[in-house]
């Protein structure tokens, strides 16, 4: 009898301790973009979300972004970004690596797949963040396939042999956008980040040489009309970014079905993730476990 | 008069011929998959129909499968692959190639598209059966767009001009899979495969290291819960069969529409295993009748 009880009091530890196991053990996320920023742009409020609640989050970008400039580039733009990336990361707390692939010239070889199979599996990732293979650069379309060819590929331990394979095959999301074909994008999971706006701002302020120079050149901004200090410069990229974009009915949509208790005309900024069929496929409850900031305690 | 009965007489002898020809004519099938399994897997039933009425049908893996197991790979695998292929093509009554690009590497490139060009021309094909371009393993992706870019070029003689090009565009026909992006797969093709299951699971079978090996370690299945008599390893497989699709247990609505328009006089509560295909737009755009005679099986089914 006391043999029995004491079996008994093994199972519920051993059963306690894998549950907290479960609970507690960080999650594990890689996001990859094409250039420094487009992962800061997606999915920065999300990363800093699951950054304060102690999970681990990567920013992989396939190229160095050295084609991002209308006076500079090469090299020397490759570093500059390099480390305005770094400290984008260290705002948003998560690791920031930026590959040496050229901007603008980014194909879906081999080569570069095989590079993210391996930073998949390093980072030993539960999620993977990836764009949509339709955008407006080329480099963030075939971004997306890259990303869409080392789903399943990453569990093979034939592939890439210097690197352990995963035993499992992550969930795989894309970061949003908004092309229409061949099909819209699907909100399956919506993230409110009010809560981290400023860091977010804040990271995309730290891509001091895009959010100032290059892509207000692109839009025809005239220098004049930015500010220098930084504090302004803040002020500004604020104004342009934080709760300027009305949310629409698919996207409102999507929030209520993640935070059903909360008052949605308060809800400034969100982001938005699809979830890519090539990877392992979660059931609800446990896309909520992926997303642990979606619990309702936690909203 | 005289010369217009003469000439009566010639175009009914053409039409008899023509019909006479249609009637014993050889339907030649090549079916295209990125890996030694996968068009057994998803074709293979429908194959061994088409083989038991003296039809010609061809398997072609594009790559050797090198990369498919958890303890061995590259030539070594490649060669064990090709062995376990040829014994699951004589199992079904078709012939079986495999090309040798490397597993998990393939990218639609131009001489493989010519190559693939070659082979649907050499084997004079009718049919031509592969992937969709989405599917969960970038080869299977890939394999989909080389043919698909091999439609309409097969009949275009500067292309691969050292062989002779086919006079028509054969018909395309996709396998099926259950991705939903950017659009679902189509139950265009019904084919009804319960007289010739245990020919599918026997092939599949002999892909022993895929079956029985590889794919249940994907899947964290450890090799003790592998049934090791040929029976259990039956069993085993089709279980897989039905959980690949589960919709083949209960057929969903389009599985069913498809069904009865193939099968007008069949009862569904007796089928239990069905191959279905989606007619790719870049071949022949066949009428149902078209069909029926590409199919022949489609008749003769009670």
């Amino acid at each position: 009898m006391k043999n029995v009880i004491i079996i008994f009091l093994f199972l519920i530890i051993g059963f306690t301790t894998t549950a907290q196991e479960k609970e507690n053990k960080p999650l594990r996320i890689i996001a990859i973009g094409a250039h420094p920023d487009d992962c800061d742009f997606k999915f920065g409020g999300t990363a800093a979300l699951f950054s304060e609640m102690g999970h681990k989050v990567k920013f992989l970008t396939l190229t160095n972004g050295d084609a991002g400039h209308q006076n500079m580039g090469g090299g020397v733009l490759g570093n500059r970004r390099r480390k305005e990336a770094n400290k984008a990361g260290k705002i948003l707390g998560v690791e920031y690596e930026v590959l040496d692939n050229h901007d603008g010239e980014l194909l879906p070889s081999l080569e570069v797949r095989n590079q993210v199979i391996r930073k998949i599996r390093e980072w030993n990732a539960d999620i993977v963040l990836g764009l949509r293979p339709n955008d407006y650069h080329p480099d963030h379309r075939n971004a997306g396939i890259i990303v869409q060819d080392a789903a399943y590929l990453v569990i093979v331990p034939n592939v890439a042999p210097d690197t352990p394979a995963l035993k499992k095959n992550p969930v795989f999301f894309y970061m949003n956008d908004n092309f229409q074909k061949p099909y819209p994008f699907s909100r399956d999971v919506a993230v409110v980040i009010d809560k981290v706006m400023n860091k977010k701002i804040q990271a995309l302020a730290a891509h001091e040489s895009q959010m100032f120079e290059w892509g207000p050149w692109t839009n025809g901004v005239k220098t004049e009309t930015i500010p220098e200090n930084s504090e302004e410069r803040l002020e500004w990229l604020n104004n342009k970014y934080n709760g300027r974009r009305e949310f629409n009915q698919t996207e409102l949509n999507a929030i209520k079905t993640w935070y059903p208790s909360l008052d949605i005309s308060g809800v400034k900024n969100a982001e938005f993730f699809e979830l890519c069929e090539y990877g392992y496929q979660p059931k609800k409850e446990e896309l909520a476990q992926l997303f642990p900031m979606l619990n309702r305690k936690n909203n | 008069m005289k010369r217009l009965l003469l000439l009566f007489q010639i175009i009914c002898w053409s039409i008899l011929s023509v019909n006479g020809q249609n009637n014993n004519e050889e339907i030649r099938i090549i079916a295209i998959g990125a890996h030694p399994d996968d068009a057994d897997i998803r074709f293979g039933g429908t194959a061994a129909l088409f083989a038991e009425m003296g039809h010609k049908v061809k398997f072609l893996a594009i790559t050797s499968g090198d990369a498919g197991h958890q303890n061995t790979g590259g030539g070594a695998l490649a060669r064990i692959r090709r062995n376990e292929a040829n014994k699951a093509g004589e199992i079904l009554g078709v012939e079986y190639e495999v090309l040798s690009n490397h597993d998990a590497e393939l990218t639609p490139e131009l001489h493989i598209r010519h190559d693939i060009i070659r082979k649907i021309r050499e084997w004079e094909a009718d049919i031509v059966v592969t992937h969709r371009p989405v599917d969960y393993h970038p080869d299977h992706r890939n394999t989909a767009i080389l043919v698909q870019d091999a439609a309409y070029l097969v009949i275009v003689p500067n292309v691969v001009p050292d062989t002779p090009p086919l006079d028509t565009n054969p018909l395309f026909i996709y396998v099926e899979d259950h991705f939903q992006k950017p659009n679902p797969f189509k139950k265009d093709i019904a084919v009804i495969i319960d007289d010739v299951i245990e020919k599918k699971i026997d092939a599949m079978s002999a892909h022993n290291t895929q079956m029985f090996e590889w794919l249940p370690w994907t899947r964290g299945i450890s090799l003790e819960e592998i049934p090791r008599d040929s029976q259990g390893k039956k069993k085993f497989l089709e279980n897989e069969l039905k959980r690949r699709f589960p919709e083949k247990k209960a057929f969903d609505e389009e599985g069913v529409q498809a069904i009865r328009k193939w099968y007008p006089s069949s009862s569904i509560n007796r089928i239990n295993h069905v191959e279905f295909f989606e007619i790719c737009e870049y071949g022949r755009q066949p009428t149902d009748a078209e069909i029926t005679k590409l199919f022949p099986m489609l008749k003769t089914k009670k």
